[in-house]
């Protein structure tokens, strides 16, 4: 390995970068109450998108050549490193394409969607981000027990923000008039496109909750160590993709256009 | 250096040769069919030359390739591989950089020539155009005129403006060239001058459903004289019918149903009209009904609550008045 | 027989028909324990028949075992790299393997299988464009729900989205095939994930021709809303259909990428790369990426029949063109994906055959990788007339006469390579030239279309179709007979037989010539597309006629390959050792290729081309004994 750490600046790391996230997440929504720029919305999001590329999904590893031997465990993970970022690649293009479909139907208009949950569920996802950081650094310094506890919480903050996008917030939506009914929109296509773009999203959150069960029960059988940990890895990579996705979608759906007029 | 001499010579004369090949073969040296509209001008001009440099590039590539492989070919008994030739960096840059010059050039001509089609007349006449499965309906907002035939004057440019009723239809005349989608939702434009009397037809391009390919409609260019004469007469099929009767087939034009219902007894999508009113019709269901007003209102406001035999369920519902039904009604008992 | 059913292959769809019947009655019951309709007029629901063709594809990868590696793994389970092949001879192919050059071939005659289904529906509709008016797809006729002109409409449609997709397989297969043995690895990099691509295939295969008999879908392969939204419930098919390859394309296109970056032999180089390997990579770069945005569309249209969403539908606000730009941001690179790779046979052929290094080898890779970038900008030039906005037309009309320059690149290098060759002609080499003449007649009519008040009169003709008939036969179908010709001996240790590949190129070439250059004469004489009838008044009949007869004839030539194909297999002749004197590694080898490759790995020391270079040597194979301590 070439990029030794110690366990406690590791994390310590971790905080710092959720720190500055929590931050920026505050100011786009401060830009959406006082004035209406997407420009500036782009730039933050672009800002926290790099952070958590290169902070928490270590896209620099991407770099490593850390073996020459073909057949050796560190080699292949390079390999599948490569593999599940081409992955992660081909799959934006589904998200951007949604995104490019939002913004051709709804122009830059904003769903009249309930603030509070969706700031709420955005702490909650940022927040299990966090969690799945700190395990996946335990796991890297050998430590099974600390991360069989933060992916526990991972879990459940991944969950409590299934459950508040499909569970309350979609019924929410079809209350408060935004659709009338599922899949009945009201509203033009407004509903289509909010349902299809946290549905897509959702359904990668619910992906992701069964890799982490996996990870999870594998980890209790000790399967992972310090040094052969790639489902590990694969998992905390794809979970904060699943999370980099939501820092464009949250602005995109709630935040472009002036929250007060 | 005697090769490439040869090479050149024939390149020139193969390109001439493939020209006149083409030309004998009808594979279009000359754009077809016939020039009937001014934006056809400017296109058939870059098309021409167009295909004079397809005729270029083709002997460009084939005669050295042709020539090689029978004057370099492998003689019998030899075994020995070729000259080892790697490259050349000056003719990689040639080869890349006069294609770039070709392609600078069909650029311009093509953004010239797109410009030349889409010249503004400030005068232009204008004509709505409705497509819908499968039939074209036009209307002269200035007399009210509602056709399924469409009158151009000659040196006229008009402007189409065209709407969809149900899904893509696209509409082209060949011989007028430019080509547009009538998409639902919007109004798309289409600006035409025909420069040549003569009776052409829109034909749908885009596919649109199963009659598809039979969804053409006259379009017929006069001389000024005829085509105000043609107004005229139009003018007055409208003033003489402002019966119910009258009023009630224009509304069969004017909403399509003759794109699926005959007149005359003839088969159609639909069912035909003539000889309808009174008789027994046979549902799917099994059962019959009478052909009065009441199933005739309920066919136009509601097609799929009674269903003919026979016939596919794919009449859309009609939002119309009380009072237009009943003229179409009225129109409908004068068939027999 | 018995042998048969215990395959993967055939226990996979038998599981598909449990999944489709589990997934529908799934929806079925709840329909109906919410007082729903049951039933409707294709026995299920649309719901119905959506998830339960949904599951159909889950079941069978389940059951046909190409997934159970990776529950292991959920499970904490180790599995060994490789599993030993536990059949031999044909049982191999129609069971799970890992070995690429298994999955190569399974891909291969996958596409063969389609390419005659798809072909056989061509030569169906084309006729009854034999004449004008209907013959035999009459209005009064019924055949799965749908009369004549509408089982036009699907048999069309069905041909082209077959044939796209058979194509897709072709290529793969190719790539999986040469890809590793060109790179000198032992498999590809994920072989797991190169089982699942192929056999997530399969039910794709069966998907599409579900909608055939589900009521059909007359709206073309393009599927344009709303059209498509009110199709009969078989487009629901199609969409599913197409999605599921669309994986296939997508994971294999990953793992393509992955094996050349990772699993090159030593002393391989960017530039020492064979030219074929360039063109895999800028192929599986536009299928891994561009890809998901067919799904995404089709997608779309599936939720908008399902739950009312308005994506593309007018009356709730939503936006038909919308879909085409997603459409086309695939479809549009899509075609670059079908020609890269026999763009790249072609390359890697001629030198083979003419003795002769292949010219200006870096342009040749670079114009590669330019195709496949610039194709990325160029979507809308299928959509000039479609009422997009205006002033979009001339940056697309730009962008796409861009693509002619490193297109053309090659064409000059392939002349150049040529020149002063010392060519020999076997079966691959005819298809070879074959497939650069073709490619030219169809790239050189790409440029008028591009030209946005051109294409305003040829948009939506026959002389598309020619278009396209020419650039796809040229990038893909003769390269693609061109490689089976060239690399069988590797696969089989046996030659096909010459005469009669001979046989095939004579017959199939002019017909082909014969077939577009027709389709273009009367595409431009106003010949529409996807008409099942055309007005006796345009005098086509003659010409019409003329294709109908060149269609059949390249079907027997196709037909006469395909008996040569399995004929040879065990009948062919005897052909172990380097036929067509390469310098390629895997002609370095005995055929049929070992198990595990190359038994010693090679270095590369020096170009893969240069032929006629005394001395020169391309890669150089590593002692036994050093390679014992391993
Ligand atoms: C294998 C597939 C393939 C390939 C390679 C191409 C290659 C090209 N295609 Fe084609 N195309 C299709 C498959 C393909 N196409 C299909 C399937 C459709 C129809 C889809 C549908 O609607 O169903 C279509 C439709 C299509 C359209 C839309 C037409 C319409 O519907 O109105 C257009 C318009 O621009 C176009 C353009 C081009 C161009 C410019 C190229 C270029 O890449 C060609 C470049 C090559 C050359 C130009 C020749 C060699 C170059 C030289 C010798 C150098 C010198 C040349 C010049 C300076 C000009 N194609
Ligand atoms: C790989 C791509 C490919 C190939 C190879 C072909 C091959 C052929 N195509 Fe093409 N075609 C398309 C791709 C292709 N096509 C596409 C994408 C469309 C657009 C669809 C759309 O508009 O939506 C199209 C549309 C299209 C049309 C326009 C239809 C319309 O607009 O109404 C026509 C019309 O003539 C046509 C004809 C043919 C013919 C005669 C062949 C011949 O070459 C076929 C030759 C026959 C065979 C290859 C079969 C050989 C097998 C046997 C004889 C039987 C053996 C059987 C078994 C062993 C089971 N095709
Ligand atoms: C897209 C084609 C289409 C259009 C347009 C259309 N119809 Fe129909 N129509 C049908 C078909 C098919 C049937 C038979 C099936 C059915 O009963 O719905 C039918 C049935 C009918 C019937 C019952 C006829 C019978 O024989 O019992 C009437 C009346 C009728 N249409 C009137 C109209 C009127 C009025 C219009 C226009 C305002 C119209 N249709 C437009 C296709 C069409
Ligand atoms: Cu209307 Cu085709
Ligand atoms: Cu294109």
């Amino acid at each position: 390995m070439t990029h030794t750490q110690d366990k406690s600046s590791a994390l310590g790391q971790g905080v710092l970068i959720f720190v500055y996230l929590t931050i920026l997440t505050a100011l786009e929504f401060f830009i959406a109450i006082t004035f209406k720029s997407v420009s500036i919305l782009i730039v933050v999001a672009v800002i926290k998108a790099a952070l958590v590329m290169y902070y928490y999904m270590h896209i620099y590893k991407l770099n490593e050549n850390s073996d020459d031997d073909t057949h050796s465990y560190s080699y292949k993970t390079d390999t599948n490193r490569l593999g599940l970022w081409l992955f992660l690649l081909s799959d934006s293009f589904v998200f951007a394409g949604l995104m490019a479909a939002r913004i051709n139907l709804l122009g830059f208009t904003r769903p009249p969607l309930n603030q509070l949950l969706g700031l709420a569920v955005t702490a909650v996802l940022l927040l299990s981000s966090f969690f799945m950081n700190r395990g996946e650094t335990s796991m890297a310094h050998g430590d099974t027990k600390g991360f069989l506890n933060n992916i526990v919480i991972t879990f459940f903050l991944g969950f409590g923000f299934l459950i508040g996008v499909v569970a309350v917030e979609w019924r929410l939506a079809a209350a408060e008039g935004l659709v009338a009914s599922f899949g009945n929109p009201a509203n033009g296509p407004m509903g289509g496109v909010f349902y299809i773009m946290t549905g897509m999203h959702a359904f990668h959150v619910f992906t992701g909750l069964i890799f982490l069960f996996v990870v999870w029960n594998n980890a209790r059988k000790n399967i992972y160590s310090a040094e052969q940990h790639w489902g590990v890895e694969a998992v905390a990579v794809y979970w904060h993709f699943v999370d980099l996705v939501w820092i464009f979608f949250y602005p995109a759906l709630y935040l472009i256009g002036k929250l007060i007029v | 250096m005697r090769h490439f001499v040869i090479v050149g010579i024939l390149v020139l004369v193969t390109a001439v040769l493939t020209y006149v090949g083409l030309d004998v073969a009808g594979v279009a040296t000359q754009m077809n069919p016939i020039e009937a509209s001014a934006q056809s001008i400017p296109i058939d001009w870059l098309w021409n030359w167009e295909i004079i440099a397809i005729c270029f590039l083709f002997a460009l590539i084939i005669v050295p390739m042709a020539y090689s492989m029978l004057v370099f070919r492998r003689k019998p008994g030899d075994t020995t591989d070729a000259e080892h030739i790697e490259g050349n960096t000056t003719l990689e840059i040639t080869w890349t950089v006069i294609p770039l010059f070709a392609v600078l050039a069909l650029a311009y001509m093509g953004a010239y020539s797109l410009g030349e089609t889409r010249r503004i007349d400030p005068n232009a006449m204008i004509i709505k155009v409705k497509g819908q499965q499968f039939v074209w309906t036009f209307e002269y907002p200035d007399t009210g005129i509602i056709s399924t035939e469409l009158h151009l004057p000659v040196d006229q440019q008009v402007l189409l403006k065209m709407e969809s009723a149900d899904v893509i239809h696209s509409f082209w005349v060949p011989e007028f060239r430019v080509k547009q989608d009538v998409v639902p939702g919007r109004v798309t434009e289409y600006r035409i001058t025909p420069i040549l009397v003569g009776s052409y037809k829109v034909r749908c391009a885009e596919l649109c459903g199963a009659s598809h390919a039979y969804m053409e409609s006259p379009v017929i260019v006069d001389s000024q004289a005829d085509y105000d004469s043609w107004i005229v007469e139009q003018v007055a099929i409208v003033a003489a019918s402002q019966t119910p009767e009258g009023l009630g087939k224009l509304l069969t034009v004017k909403n399509g149903c003759i794109g699926c219902h005959s007149v005359d007894g003839t088969k159609m999508t639909g069912p035909t009209w003539f000889g309808l009113f009174g008789t027994k019709v046979n549902l799917t269901d099994g059962s019959t009904v009478t052909a009065d007003d009441a199933y005739v209102t309920e066919s136009i406001l509601d097609p799929k609550a009674k269903l003919v035999t026979g016939f596919p369920p794919v009449m859309p519902p009609f939002k119309l008045t009380d009072i237009e039904i009943a003229n179409i009604i009225a129109y409908l008992k004068t068939l027999k | 027989m018995k042998k048969f059913f215990s395959t993967a292959l055939a226990r996979g769809l038998f599981w598909q028909l449990i999944g489709t019947l589990t997934g529908a009655g799934l929806v079925t019951g709840i329909r109906v324990l919410m007082g729903l309709s049951a039933t409707d007029k294709f026995f299920f629901t649309e719901p119905a028949w959506v998830l339960g063709g949904f599951f159909g594809v889950l079941f069978f990868l389940a059951g046909n075992g190409s997934v159970s590696d990776w529950f292991k793994w959920a499970r904490g389970i180790e599995t060994p790299e490789h599993h030993e092949e536990r059949y031999t001879g044909w049982e191999k192919y129609l069971n799970v393997s890992l070995d690429h050059k298994v999955i190569g071939i399974q891909y291969t005659v996958t596409a063969l299988l389609l390419i005659c289904v798809g072909g056989l529906f061509a030569l169906i509709f084309r006729t009854e464009l034999a004449q004008s008016q209907l013959q035999f797809l009459k209005v009064d006729m019924q055949l799965f729900g749908q009369n004549g002109p509408e089982l036009y409409n699907t048999l069309m449609s069905l041909h082209g989205m077959i044939m796209i997709v058979s194509i897709l397989l072709g290529v793969a297969g190719i790539m999986n095939y040469v890809v590793p043995l060109l790179l000198g690895a032992q498999d590809m990099a994920f072989p797991r994930l190169n089982a699942f691509s192929y056999w997530i295939a399969v039910p794709a295969a069966v998907l599409l021709l579900m909608s055939l008999v589900l009521g059909g879908f007359g709206t073309g392969w393009t599927g344009y809303p709303p059209l498509s939204a009110r199709a009969p419930v078989g487009v629901q098919m199609f969409f599913l259909g197409v999605f599921t390859a669309g994986w296939s394309s997508i994971l294999g296109a990953l793992n393509v990428i992955v094996t050349v970056v990772r699993m090159r032999s030593k002393g391989m180089t960017a530039m020492r790369m064979p030219i074929f390997v360039w063109a895999s990579v800028a192929t599986s770069i536009i299928a891994m990426t561009a890809t998901q945005l067919i799904g995404l569309s089709f997608q779309l249209v599936m939720f908008q029949r399902l739950f009312g969403m308005g994506f593309f539908d007018p009356a709730k606000g939503g936006n038909p063109v919308l879909f085409q730009h997603l459409f086309w941001f695939y479809s549009h690179p899509a075609v670059y994906v079908f020609v890269l790779p026999g763009l790249g046979v072609i390359s890697e052929l001629l030198p083979v055959f003419a003795r002769k290094p292949l010219f200006g080898y870096r342009w040749v890779a670079m114009s590669s990788m330019g195709i496949a970038l610039v194709g990325f900008l160029v979507w809308a030039h299928h959509m000039f007339t479609s009422g997009m906005n205006e002033y979009l037309r001339l940056p697309f009309m730009y962008s796409t006469l861009l693509v002619a320059i490193p297109t053309g690149v090659k064409f000059f290098s392939w002349v150049a390579t040529i020149w002063k060759g010392k060519l020999t002609y076997p079966a691959a080499m005819l298809f070879v030239l074959g497939g650069i003449v073709s490619f030219l007649l169809g790239g050189l009519t790409g440029p008028p279309n591009a030209t946005v008040s051109v294409d305003l009169h040829l948009h939506d003709t026959y002389f598309i179709v020619g278009h396209f008939h020419d650039t796809i036969f040229g990038g893909f179908v003769f390269p693609f007979f061109a490689a089976l010709y060239y690399w069988f001996p590797k696969a089989t240790g046996r030659r096909m037989n010459e005469f009669w590949g001979k046989v095939h190129f004579w017959l199939m070439t002019p017909s082909f010539f014969v077939l577009t250059l027709g389709m273009m004469r009367i595409g431009l004489l106003g010949m529409r597309r996807r008409i099942v009838d055309y007005d006796p008044a345009l005098n086509f009949d003659s010409t019409h006629l003329v294709l109908t007869i060149a269609g059949y004839l390249i079907g027997l030539a196709v037909l006469i390959f395909i008996i040569n194909f399995f004929h040879s297999i065990s009948h062919g002749e005897k052909a172990e050792g380097n036929v067509w004197n390469s310098r390629s590694p895997e002609w370095q080898v005995p055929s049929p290729m070992p198990t595990h490759n190359y038994d010693q790995p090679f270095e590369v020391v020096g170009e893969p081309y240069d032929y006629g270079l005394a001395g020169s040597k391309y890669v150089e194979f590593a002692k036994p004994e050093k390679s014992k301590n391993k």
